[in-house]
């Protein structure tokens, strides 16, 4: 009896200490960025805690979800998918929470998925939250206009592609606010420990990685005097950057938000 | 002694050898549903694949179609009623050849 009691106050201080540490982030998820070919793919948009697979959180209906291809010199063209979106609930490892999803069909070269979300009332924060995240896919190695932005309010420009990059080199992005570098942006910086399962809109219990102390979980890095943030990139998978709160005095409904920009890359182990 | 000659051909030689080493040429192509086919062509730099010659054979080599990619280098053709197969040529070291059953719905 007092053993498992042992066990329940430990259980309960692990969880406490890992739900502090996690931060939020907005997810754009396909399982693959670099395809080989193109062809029909998954998207799901998920506001969660990725290291932990931890509280997700309800998303409203997005202002805008749209994709710009690119290929090679082509004119970028612009497609709206919000209207394709359907809603769908995401099971983190403590709660469901309302999420979207749509396929894609992905022709050649370089596909920047955009969302403007709807912002998110964080009761524990007293602030609204709003994330606009970009991720890219490629198809077929034919780059495009990756490294262009693509004119969100708040925006990380990647300056390397994040679906090339190895374990262990390094990724760096450029924090913008109304298309204005943002000096000295704070970057948080989670890995997605939990496999998404896209058959059930779940996340795998198991972990991938365990932390030796709660600071591994979610790093927090500086944007330099132009913006520019750089991370070594330790192990393969996808990494999330989410640039916090960039626009001083934002608001949503008269209260403040946090105005963030969210980009995901997925490294790929060098063998 | 005109070195010009001998200039002009290192020259030559050594673009061939950057832009052979600096791009992959790559060419997918698609199935439309209306009985049409698009094959999009480029290089692994981003550069243009517009003008390069495509040519559409048959399973013994004769060809079909032939013409050339178009400004936003794509090709579009009306799918043959036997095997194909679509042949993209930007020159020596740079030839894809996409057999009819890698054309992808």
């Amino acid at each position: 009896m007092k053993s498992s009691f042992a066990a329940l106050l430990t259980g309960t201080v692990v969880l406490g200490a890992a739900t502090m540490a996690s931060a939020h982030f907005q997810m754009i998820y396909t399982p693959e960025m670099a395809l080989e070919q193109g062809g029909q793919i998954p998207i799901k948009l998920v506001f969660t805690h990725p290291f932990d697979a931890g509280y997700t959180m309800d998303m409203g209906t997005p202002e805008q979800f749209f994709v710009i291809r690119t290929r090679g010199e082509n004119e970028p063209v612009r497609t709206d998918l919000k209207e394709e979106l359907k809603a769908i609930e995401w099971a983190s490892l403590t709660n469901t929470g309302k999420a979207w999803e749509t396929m894609y069909q992905a022709r050649g070269g370089d596909h920047i998925f955009s969302l403007i979300p709807e912002s998110y009332w964080e009761a524990k924060e007293d602030a609204y939250i709003k994330q606009n995240t970009k991720m890219i896919v490629n198809v077929g190695g034919e780059p495009g206009a990756w490294h262009e932005p693509v004119g969100l309010p708040t925006e990380i420009v990647p300056l390397a592609k994040p679906y090339d990059r190895w374990t262990g080199n390094v990724f760096q992005g450029q924090v913008l606010l109304n298309g204005e570098p943002v000096p000295n942006a704070e970057i948080e910086v989670e890995y997605l420990n939990h496999q998404p399962l896209l058959d059930s809109n779940s996340f795998a219990a198991e972990p991938a990685v365990t932390v030796p102390q709660e600071s591994f979980a979610m790093q927090t890095i500086f944007a330099d005097d132009n913006g520019v943030f750089t991370f070594g990139i330790p192990r393969a998978g996808w990494w999330g950057f989410a640039a916090l709160d960039l626009e001083e005095d934002f608001t949503y409904k008269g209260q403040p938000c946090s105005h963030d920009a969210v980009i995901w890359i997925q490294a790929k182990d060098i063998n | 002694m005109n070195l010009k000659p001998i200039i002009y051909v290192l020259s030559l030689l050594f673009m061939t050898a950057t832009a052979a080493q600096a791009h992959t040429p790559l060419c997918a192509c698609f199935d439309n549903g209306d009985n049409t086919i698009t094959c999009e062509g480029g290089f692994s730099d981003g550069s243009s694949a517009s003008g390069v010659a495509m040519r559409i054979e048959a399973s013994d080599g004769t060809i079909l179609m032939e013409g050339a990619m178009d400004a936003d280098s794509t090709f579009t053709f009306t799918r043959p009623e036997s095997d194909f197969t679509v042949i993209f040529d930007a020159g020596e070291g740079h030839v894809i050849e996409v057999p009819d059953r890698n054309i992808i719905f």
